[in-house]
């Protein structure tokens, strides 16, 4: 009576094991990473296409950047002297690679200030899910990078390395709801955890009412937490609302950086030092 | 061995197009989840060891390309995989609004499993334009659901006939 009901619903049970897990390795993720040398072959299979299409991407730029200087060309070249508009041929076909070399010297001046090992990587894919921010970078375990280990530009930070396989690395942006961080309010020296919201928003925690917190104050990491560089820009203060009840201050930050228009990072090459559990920081 | 390949193929074309090619031009609900679908697909449609080694491979697509803790998704993707299979043995009649019903139930199932998760563990703030667009992301990769399943199937019965 019980084996013919369960070999007639076996699939079912199936489903709430496999539920049941998924939901332990969700709330309680192991200290081990059971999928790693699965998520190792998967990023492989994917390996060709992030770099295909990173590399189309920037064919696809420099054509175009040619074709407009081709068509300059054309309407200059009844002017100008031969080699004269060959040379801003090549002016306005190389603008691109300014661009690109002005971030990335920005970058590398950047990472001098820092006085910390950096290493550049390139931003080659999103999280398309509904519930994490994150972006994965072409820079992976081979290259030094450990999960825990921040993500910054000049501009202020981006995230926290998650995940890492050979020759890439996922990067949880400081929006998403499991980034978490010691932060502290430049003008007032108020301390406060940052979490993430989403969208391009997070909200700082903790902070008492009597705290002198107003729109428009910068918000820095405070490198107690060893999980960013001290000083780096988190944001700065879109609202401060003050609930009735409530022991704590509702604070919102926008995030400094535009995290959908960052195409190159930083990531700093220091282990955090607090120990990074993967999965749940 | 031909279904196994097309849906590894989709599954594989899909989620490299969204991840590595459309994210961060496309909004990520326009993009469907390609890969859940094979994995319905693979339920629904494919009976015995076949539907389950066809739904292997999208679950670890799903695995690497969503940032989610380790092994959590490979596992609910598995688990999708025996819904729909069950749902496939005992209710499952071959038709548009069924194929619909089934594909967004999962997807609003799984969703709405994960953001509980998300909300009680205190992260996710769930906003109602969140929600509408996760809406419109449970609406449209349904809707494709129906569309692929459809030509799929009757391909299927057309090379069998």
């Amino acid at each position: 009576m019980v084996k013919a009901f369960f070999q007639k619903w076996w699939r079912l049970f199936l489903v709430a094991a496999l539920l049941v897990a998924a939901i332990q390795f969700f709330v309680r993720p192991p200290g081990f990473s059971p999928d790693h040398g699965m998520g190792e072959i998967g990023t492989s299979v994917f390996r060709p296409v992030y770099k295909a299409v990173d590399f189309l991407r920037r064919g696809i730029s420099s054509v175009w950047s040619g074709y407009i200087g081709l068509v300059n060309v054309s309407r200059d070249n009844a002017e100008l002297r031969k080699d004269l508009a060959a040379l801003q041929e090549k002016l306005k076909e190389s603008r691109d690679a300014v661009l690109e070399n002005q971030r990335l010297e920005e970058l590398l001046r950047f990472s001098k200030t820092l006085e910390k090992r950096t290493i550049g990587a390139r931003i080659v894919g999103h999280d398309v899910s509904p519930w994490f921010q994150g972006v994965f970078i072409d820079a992976g375990s081979g290259m030094g990078v450990e999960p825990g280990m921040a993500v910054l530009i000049p501009g202020g930070a981006v995230g926290r390395v998650h995940r890492t396989f050979s020759g890439l690395s996922e990067v949880i942006l400081l929006t998403d709801s499991r980034f978490a961080a010691d932060v502290i309010v430049e003008r007032t020296r108020v301390r406060a955890i940052a979490e993430g919201m989403g969208g391009d928003l997070c909200r700082l925690k903790y902070v008492s009412p009597t705290q002198d917190v107003v729109p428009g104050d910068r918000v820095l990491f405070s490198g107690f937490d060893g999980s960013m560089p001290k000083g780096t820009l988190l944001g700065t203060v879109a609202s401060v609302d003050r609930p009735r009840e409530g022991l704590f201050l509702i604070i919102r930050v926008v995030s400094a950086v535009n995290l959908l228009s960052v195409e190159e990072v930083l990531v700093v090459l220091s282990r955090p030092a607090i120990p990074f559990r993967q999965g749940k920081p | 061995m031909r279904p196994l390949l097309v849906l590894l193929a989709l599954s594989f074309a899909g989620t490299a197009a969204n991840v590595w090619l459309l994210s961060g031009v496309v909004p990520w609900f326009l993009l469907p989840d390609v890969s859940f679908l094979v994995i319905v697909y693979a339920g629904l449609f494919l009976s015995g060891p076949l539907g389950f080694v066809a739904a292997l491979p999208p679950a670890l697509f799903r695995e690497v390309t969503i940032l989610g803790p380790p092994g959590s998704f490979f596992l609910a993707s598995l688990a999708v995989y025996f819904a729909a299979s069950e749902i496939g043995r005992r209710l499952f009649l071959r038709s548009e609004i069924f194929i619909l019903l089934i594909v967004a139930g999962l997807l609003a199932a799984e969703s709405a499993s994960v953001t509980l998760l998300l909300v009680l563990e205190g992260g996710q703030s769930v906003s109602a334009l969140w929600g509408a667009e996760e809406a419109v992301r449970i609406s449209w990769t349904a809707l494709l659901g129906v569309f692929l399943f459809v030509d799929l199937s009757s391909r299927w019965q057309r090379i069998q006939e």
